[in-house]
Formats: structure tokens, C-alpha cells, sequence
């Protein structure tokens, strides 16, 4: 026991060393101050790592990490691939068709008037679902604003929108142009009546400047702005009145902030 | 697959203490841990190595969080303000080391010095099991942790504080 290597004085603060080299190792400590700091440095390192990040593994688990569940909705999800395979051929005919009647949109146009075509289609495919509506509930609500906020590089809260009459069903996230960060969230409400309106947002285009547009397209009336931070569209068939009180809802709610200090709206 | 399953699930307080100190975001880190369990799930059967589920476990969340890692890259780091240690801690007393000081030290180390460092004094591990989860020879994981400590030791530091070397 000359030698003490210092892999050696480690294994020791860890309690990983093998049982014949603890005794001699507590001898040399005894006789050697310096070392014996050493070990009692590694030691308390170890403490305040432990004290620092120990604390997480008691808390109580969140039910998206329960393996058990994750399974069942593997499983369910699964299921359903036959489903989307049939709704990718429908999304494709919708897709050529929509495109093919909304060229003047896109004759020359800025590109909000791709992102409101695209807003407008989202809104026609999903709103006619019933039971796939939304791929996140809106019991998950929190969940699902740190998912999209995640996925889209921005704060999203969820409106609310209950003084229009309408509750959130929940959300999506959907591939958008490549323009906007090359994905959109698309989150969906309802009235008593059955009425659905969406919005779709997305983070914010190159140049982040301020836009307002307003677009009617077969029925659908559709409201789109932008700012530094998002663009938006709110989407619906309702009166348009009606349309425009919702639109004006979700304006202020979610541009709330964005020109003040940097302090993130609440949704 | 139920036996599977209970397995896992009494892995994962584990692998979120892991990743959370790896992310040092609570959001972050539970997405990490639900892929790393979706991969496992659907992986079970035909990839699945014989030999400690925990162990693979590890793997399987190391291996995405490199990945988004290098994803994320040019997006620079969120760092969750409930996990900010709290910034008041009181001056470090004899004998102890300022946690604050700790997590950031730790967050400026390597990612590979960080990730084995982790898994010995956070989780545990045994020397072996975390080579061997690290997938690199035994050597290379002492050299590693040799110096992470190191460079915690500056990056807190203890060498000149002469009431640090007090021994309990």
C-alpha cells in the first residue's frame, strides 16, 4: 500500500472500493491529513449533488410517465394508423382541391396568405372530426401549452374564451411552411351548440413585423395577424360579428405582453 | 409485458432525477424521460439486450438527450426558473459547499465528464454499470470522473478555502 493512486482516493469517497484496499486505505488516511481532506472534498461534492437533484426522484411522477399508460396509448395509437393512412388520401384530394380553388391566394401574395390557407384548410380537416378533434385534450391543458410552447420556440397559453361562449377542446401540432419554423399548433374550441372555431399559430416569420389580415374564403372567415413574436389566424364559420369578437379575444390575450417587458403573457 | 412494464416503472423516479439534472428543466426533462420510455415500450421485444432494465434504460435516455442536444444546438439552453437553485443561498459555512455554486459549476462541465459524473454521485451506480451504460471501458469513465471533480473543485472553490479542509 506505497502507492495511492488518486482513481484510488475516488473509489474510496464513493464506497466503491473493494474491501481488502478499505482497511489499508483507512490507515493511510489516518496518517495522511492532506489525503483525508481530499476524500472529505470528494465526499461533500457528491452531498451537494445528491442535495441538489436527490429531491426530484421522491416526487410524485406525473401520469404521462407511467409506463402503463404510455402502453395502452401506444397501443391505441397504433390501432388507429389504419385510420390516418385512409385520412392522408382524403388530406391529399383536400389538399390538391383546396390548393387548386385557392390560387388567387396565392397569385403574388405575402406569405400570410399561405399561412392563412393553410390556417383555413387545418380548420376544414379538423373541426368535421369528432373523436380525433384534437391530438391533446383539453384536460391536459397544461401539458399541452408546454408542448406546443416547446415544439413552436414561443410561449403559447391557451386562451380563454369562455366569456364568447366557447371552451377549449384542445390541440395539435400540425407541419407548416417552412417560413414560420416549419410547424403550427392548431388549437380548437367549442360552443354549446356545437359551433368549433380553431387558431393556428405559429412562430413568428423572418422579418417579425406587424400584419393584420382579414380573409373570407368559401364561408369560412378567417382573421391573421403577426408580430415579433407569433402569427396567428383565427378561424370559423360563424356570423361575422361573432367572428370578430372572438378574433379580437384572442388578439388581446395573446399578444398581451409581448410589447412590455418580456414578462410572458398568462393563457 | 406486464412484469415489463413494473419494471419500468420503478425506474423512472430515477431516470427524471437523472435527466433533471442533466436539463436542469423540469419540462424538458419529463419529455425526455416519456420518450425514453415510449422507445423502451416499443422496443421491448426485439431490441431489447439481456441484462439490467435500468441499466438499458439509461442508455436509451442518454442517447436522445445527445441527440436533442445537438438538435437544439443553435437554439441555446432554457433553463426552467424553478431550477435555478435559489440564488440567495447563504455564503458557504466550513465544510460546505454553496449549492447554487455546485449546479453551475456542474452545467459548465463537458457533457461526457457531466454524464458520468451523474451517474456515480447522483445515482449511484457502480463504477462498472456506468461504463458499461456509457458504453466505454472502465479507465475512460475514472478518467472522466478524475476530471469532472477536478474541475468542480476549482469551479467551487474549495483548494483555497482553508476550512475545507476540515474532515468530518
Amino acid at each position: 500500500m506505497s502507492e495511492i493512486t488518486r482513481d484510488q482516493l475516488m473509489a474510496y469517497a464513493d464506497g466503491q472500493l473493494p474491501e481488502p484496499e478499505r482497511a489499508a486505505m483507512e490507515a493511510f488516511l489516518a496518517a495522511n491529513p492532506d489525503a483525508a481532506a481530499d476524500v472529505a472534498l470528494l465526499q461533500r461534492q457528491s452531498d451537494a449533488i445528491r442535495t441538489l437533484f436527490g429531491p426530484v426522484g421522491a416526487e410524485t411522477v406525473p401520469a404521462r410517465l407511467k409506463p402503463r399508460r404510455l402502453a395502452a396509448e401506444m397501443a391505441r395509437r397504433r390501432s388507429r394508423n389504419w385510420g390516418w393512412a385512409a385520412a392522408a388520401i382524403v388530406l391529399v384530394g383536400l389538399g390538391l382541391g383546396a390548393g387548386w380553388f385557392a390560387r388567387p391566394l396565392f397569385d403574388a401574395q405575402p406569405i400570410s396568405a399561405t399561412l392563412i390557407a393553410d390556417a383555413i384548410h387545418a380548420h376544414a380537416v379538423y373541426v368535421a372530426e369528432n373523436r380525433h378533434a384534437v391530438e391533446v385534450g383539453a384536460d391536459d391543458s397544461e401539458h399541452l401549452s408546454t408542448w406546443l410552447s416547446n415544439r413552436l420556440d414561443t410561449t403559447l397559453g391557451m386562451p380563454d374564451l369562455g366569456t364568447e361562449g366557447f371552451t377549449l377542446v384542445g390541440g395539435r401540432l400540425l407541419p407548416g411552411t417552412e417560413y414560420a419554423g416549419g410547424r403550427a399548433a392548431q388549437l380548437m374550441y367549442e360552443n354549446t351548440i356545437k359551433q368549433r372555431i380553431t387558431i393556428y399559430v405559429t412562430s413568428a416569420l423572418a422579418d417579425g413585423a406587424p400584419a393584420y389580415q382579414f380573409a373570407s374564403y368559401e364561408g369560412a372567415e378567417a382573421f391573421y395577424w403577426a408580430n415579433a413574436r407569433i402569427t396567428c389566424t383565427v378561424v370559423g364559420t360563424l356570423p361575422e360579428e361573432q367572428m370578430r369578437a372572438v378574433a379580437g379575444s384572442v388578439y388581446r390575450q395573446l399578444t398581451e405582453g409581448d410589447f412590455g417587458a418580456g414578462r410572458p403573457y398568462r393563457g | 409485458m406486464n412484469d415489463f412494464l413494473d419494471q419500468l416503472e420503478t425506474c423512472v423516479p430515477a431516470l427524471r432525477r437523472y435527466a433533471r439534472a442533466l436539463t436542469r428543466n423540469a419540462d424538458l426533462a419529463d419529455d425526455l424521460v416519456q420518450d425514453c420510455l415510449e422507445r423502451a415500450i416499443s422496443r421491448r421485444g426485439l431490441f431489447r439486450p439481456t441484462g439490467p432494465v435500468r441499466a438499458w434504460l439509461f442508455t436509451i435516455l442518454l442517447n436522445l438527450h445527445r441527440n436533442a442536444l445537438r438538435a437544439s444546438h443553435r437554439r441555446g439552453e432554457t433553463v426552467d426558473i424553478d431550477m435555478v437553485p435559489e440564488l440567495s443561498t447563504p455564503a458557504a459555512q466550513p465544510g460546505h459547499i454553496a449549492l447554487a455554486e455546485m449546479a453551475r459549476a456542474i452545467d459548465t462541465l463537458p457533457l461526457e465528464q457531466k454524464e458520468a459524473l451523474l451517474l456515480v454521485a447522483l445515482e449511484g451506480l457502480a463504477y462498472k454499470e456506468a461504463a458499461d451504460i456509457l458504453d466505454i471501458p472502465l479507465g475512460t469513465l475514472m478518467s472522466r470522473l478524475g476530471r469532472a471533480r477536478t474541475a468542480l473543485r476549482a469551479l467551487t472553490g474549495a483548494p483555497a478555502e482553508p476550512h475545507l479542509r476540515t474532515v468530518k
